[in-house]
């Protein structure tokens, strides 16, 4: 479906300009005009739009669905979190190094993993998020338990004699911001690319995909190590955000929540996941709605989404961009 | 070289379960020919197929194209390195693209060297797939399929997508295309436009092939050479006038 | 030393009892639904709550709250078997597993949402010890291996000899041909799959008195245990899903008492992953169903 949208957003580019200058504007002011509250909020929601991404190229373009992503959540924010707190390394080496633990630790989960079928591959997916969590509350001497990691510091940012420490609400929102547009501009380049196309038809049709000569095994494995160090991102990023990490980033609900924006935005699309990240944690973070409400209503998500609306919002915001286009 | 055959399949075996699928069977294809393969349904002609070309792991038995053993390689490294392209039985396309990305796919493994390289967006990269898009343009033209060529593949008919399947097969320069059946269900027209291709695969392109077919007409008509399976095992081989009068040919049909 | 670890042993049996008795029902609904019912611990969990509450607010029995409990499970499970299970019916595995992600979200979320996230005590039940073989052992321990090998013997019987056993069956071995033959397929995966959830609130009123605690995120516990056992048992299979739970409860009770306690929520899926890369299709065979 992405890829036939090239031919629509040459129709309704007259548009598109504007409304993507007006939506940028209000990105970019958006600590100014919302509240504080709403400001935590969008953060929150662009943090959890990174391992989005990642599972969007999983599910969306590759057909596989993994529950794995809150595993590798976690290991990107433990990785950080340890890293900040035993040596004192700074905001930017953390934030690679989670990506690249949590890419490289996918490699040996996802050689076997993949070998598996639908039913079997989900399992041991969740497999993963299970067992992450006993590691980290049983693997004490270097993750401290159940008392999880506190007094993570802020971002601290130091160029020759200019420094400076990110610990504003508001200033984490634009380094948020920066990171969600460089990973949103990431997955693009990568679902643009030929590999993005490859990755499509393994999701269409393994076999055939396999019979026109594409290396599905090797394909899906470095989409799944990719997808990982999304995830790891963002998880370095929520560690440095709240300060603080337990086991509990080891959580289904996490990986539920994932699949969740990717589904609920429509699954193989970009824009779906960035609308999905601000409505399903954005908008209900800043309406506080608690916990168990919130769970209720994802449940309610997913089985609407699975019975009547199996695209998610992908069409409603094509049908969008269509009319104030003024294409059809 | 020219000597050699192209493919050259020995004791190939497949058993699943019980079922003895394939059982010791030898054949070769010689370069440039067109051969035809027949059989009763459940003659193993799929599976030997399937064992062929990587989809399926045969028992026992050494396949040799151009030389090489590539015995016990993967369906896409037989696709990508050997140029030995199958078809299937059940048409397949991906469904969701339209025609030109489907030609594009089947192409893209060939032009790029690597698979890594397929992550770039570079010049490069660009300028690789703009040759695709040149040659699938060709191809959908040759196929007639250039009317629909921007729609879904899944929302074209049986016998267009069985084109666009066999458009697909010759996107890279393949030496052999193996087709599974690929005139059934299809109307007599599309049986033309088919038949049309593959002679020009054939005489142009150079690439020789095996053919499953039912149809009679067809296969007597382009195929150099027949070989007929039974119970999984090679019943006969020859020129096909000789085979339509095989006494052991018809009882296979009839009794099977 | 010796008797240390017998008693590990039987208490494993107990436990693997419990988890047989949830096990089962996810097992055959996976065999008609061909789908994995991640919301099966929930019906455990709901089961559970049925009785709690029918003996702290209604003031009932405990012989009375397990019949309320039940009832209360299967009522709900009609419901969703309705709205939700029917549908899955030839949907692709990610349906099933995607929606009934979302049953387990719903289920488990409500019952927190009316009675509060916090701890329950469940105070009735048999307790009184009684010992065999000089063994001491909580006659409720007692109840659940007397019913779960009632469960079993029943299932084997009703698989073998009643018209719904028999159409379950042919629903597991090849549902295009049911139809044909004109077994409504619907209909089967709506008994099965409420004969499961009961089973699986059974289960829970059974085991209440024994872990005493009560508590809204029991049953996505339950499910975690039973996930395992359900795929090393062979998907779909009863004997290999019983031999499964018994060997699970078994391992969890000699890990939790010679390694530590803390592992013992991990072994389940510890094994499963491994079992996975050894054996993806279970320990035993997934062709004999039932
Ligand atoms: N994947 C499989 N599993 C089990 N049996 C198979 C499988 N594929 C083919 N067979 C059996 O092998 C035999 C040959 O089938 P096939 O190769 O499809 O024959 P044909 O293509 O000549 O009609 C048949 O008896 C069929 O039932
Ligand atoms: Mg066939």
């Amino acid at each position: 479906m992405s890829l036939t949208e090239t031919a629509q957003q040459i129709r309704r580019r007259d548009l598109r300009i504007p409304l993507g200058a007006i939506l940028l504007v209000i990105a970019l002011t958006a600590p100014f005009i919302g509240s504080r509250y709403v400001t935590h909020s969008l953060i929150i929601a662009l943090i959890f739009m990174l391992p989005a991404h990642g599972l969007n190229l999983l599910v969306g373009y590759t057909g596989l669905l993994s529950l794995a992503q809150a595993a590798f959540f976690g290991i990107g924010a433990y990785t950080a979190g340890l890293l900040a707190v035993t040596y004192g390394t700074p905001f930017y080496v953390n934030v690679v190094a989670a990506g690249l633990a949590a890419g490289a630790i996918a490699l040996p989960l996802g050689i076997p993993a993949l070998r598996l079928r639908s039913t079997s591959f989900v399992m041991c997916t969740l497999g993963f998020v299970i067992i992450g969590q006993a590691i980290a509350k049983n693997w004490i001497s270097v993750t401290r338990g159940d008392m999880g990691l506190s007094s993570i510091p802020k971002p601290h940012f130091a160029l020759g004699p200019l420094s400076f420490t990110v610990s504003g609400t508001m200033g984490f929102y634009y380094l948020a911001l920066a990171i969600g547009a460089l990973a949103t501009l990431a997955v693009w380049a990568i679902v643009r690319s030929p590999a993005g196309r490859n990755m499509i038809a393994i999701r269409e049709n393994e076999t055939l995909a396999e019979s026109v000569g594409i290396p599905t095994w090797r394909y899906k494995l470095i989409v799944f190590m990719i997808s990982a160090v999304f995830a790891g991102v963002g998880g370095s990023i929520y560690a440095h955000y709240l300060t603080v990490v337990s086991p509990l980033t080891f959580q289904m609900y996490y990986s539920t929540t994932m699949l969740i924006i990717v589904l609920g935005g429509g699954a193989g699309t970009i824009s779906g996941v960035v609308f999905g990240s601000l409505l399903f944690v954005g908008l209900t973070e800043a309406l506080r709605i608690t916990p168990e409400l919130r769970m209720i209503a994802y449940g309610l998500c997913l089985l609407a989404l699975v019975f009547w609306f199996r695209q998610g919002f992908a069409p409603l915001i094509n049908r969008f961009w269509n009319a104030i286009g003024g294409a059809k | 070289m020219t000597g050699l055959p192209i493919l050259e399949i020995k004791n190939l075996r497949k058993s699943y379960g019980a079922v003895k699928a394939v059982n010791d069977v030898s054949i070769h294809i010689n370069r440039g020919e067109i051969a035809g393969m027949i059989g009763p349904n459940g003659s193993g002609k799929s599976t030997f197929f399937d064992c062929s070309t990587g989809l399926a792991k045969p028992d026992t038995g050494t396949v040799k194209l151009d030389g090489q053993d590539i015995t016990g390689w993967s369906l896409n490294r037989i696709a990508r390195e050997g140029r030995m392209l199958r078809s299937f039985q059940k048409t397949v396309v991906f469904k969701s693209l339209d025609v030109e990305e489907n030609l594009i796919i089947a192409g893209q493994m060939f032009t790029f060297p690597s698979l890594w390289s397929t992550f770039g967006l570079g010049r490069m990269s660009r300028q690789r797939v703009s040759g695709l898009r040149e040659r699938a343009r060709e191809l959908i033209k040759m196929a007639g399929l250039w009317d629909v060529r921007h729609q879904p593949a899944g929302n074209l008919s049986g016998g267009q997508q069985k084109l666009i399947q066999f458009a697909s097969m010759l996107m890279p320069d393949p030496k052999l295309i193996l087709l599974d059946e690929p005139m059934a269900g299809i109307n007599p027209k599309i049986i033309e436009r088919v038949v049309e291709t593959i002679l020009y695969a054939n005489k142009s392109l150079g690439v020789s092939f095996l053919v499953i077919e039912h149809n009679i007409d067809v296969v007597t008509s382009i195929c150099q050479r027949v070989i007929v399976l039974d119970q999984g095992q090679k019943l006969v081989e020859g020129l096909p006038q000789d085979i339509i009068q095989d006494q052991r040919v018809r009882e296979a049909y009839l009794g099977g | 030393m010796f008797s240390t670890i017998l008693e590990q042993i039987v208490n494993g049996i107990v436990t693997g009892s419990v988890y047989a008795i949830v096990a089962v029902g996810m097992t055959m609904i996976f065999g008609v639904l061909r789908a994995i019912n991640f919301a099966h611990g929930e019906y455990y969990m709901l089961g559970t709550f049925g009785a709690w509450f029918s003996i702290d607010y209604l003031g009932l029995s405990y012989e009375a709250s397990i019949v309320v409990g039940v009832l209360s499970t299967i009522v709900i499970a009609y419901v969703v078997g309705k709205l939700v299970m029917q549908r899955m019916v030839g949907a692709p595995a990610e349906s099933g597993v995607l929606a009934t992600l979302g049953i387990a979200l719903v289920l488990q979320n409500t019952v927190i949402l009316v009675f509060g996230g916090g701890y329950k005590f469940f105070a009735d039940g048999y307790i009184e010890p009684v010992s065999i073989l000089g063994f001491s052992l909580a006659q409720q321990r007692i109840l659940i291996l007397v019913v779960c090998l009632l469960v079993f013997v029943g299932l084997e019987l009703m698989v073998t000899y009643s018209r719904m056993g028999k159409s379950m069956r042919a629903v597991s071995q090849n549902v295009d041909c049911c139809e044909v033959v004109g077994i409504d397929v619907p209909q089967v995966v709506l008994r099965t799959f409420i004969l499961g959830a009961a089973l699986a609130a059974l289960s829970g009123v059974l085991t209440a008195p024994v872990n005493v605690s009560v508590y809204g995120g029991m049953g996505e516990l339950i499910t975690f245990k039973t996930l395992p056992i359900i795929i090393m048992g062979g998907l779909g299979n009863v004997r290999g899903t019983f031999f499964a739970a018994m060997i699970l409860g078994v391992a969890e009770s000699l890990v939790a008492t010679y390694v530590g306690l803390q592992f013992r929520d991990t072994v389940g899926f510890a094994t499963l992953i491994l079992m996975l890369m050894w054996r993806p299709h279970g320990l035993f065979s997934t062709q004999a169903r039932f």
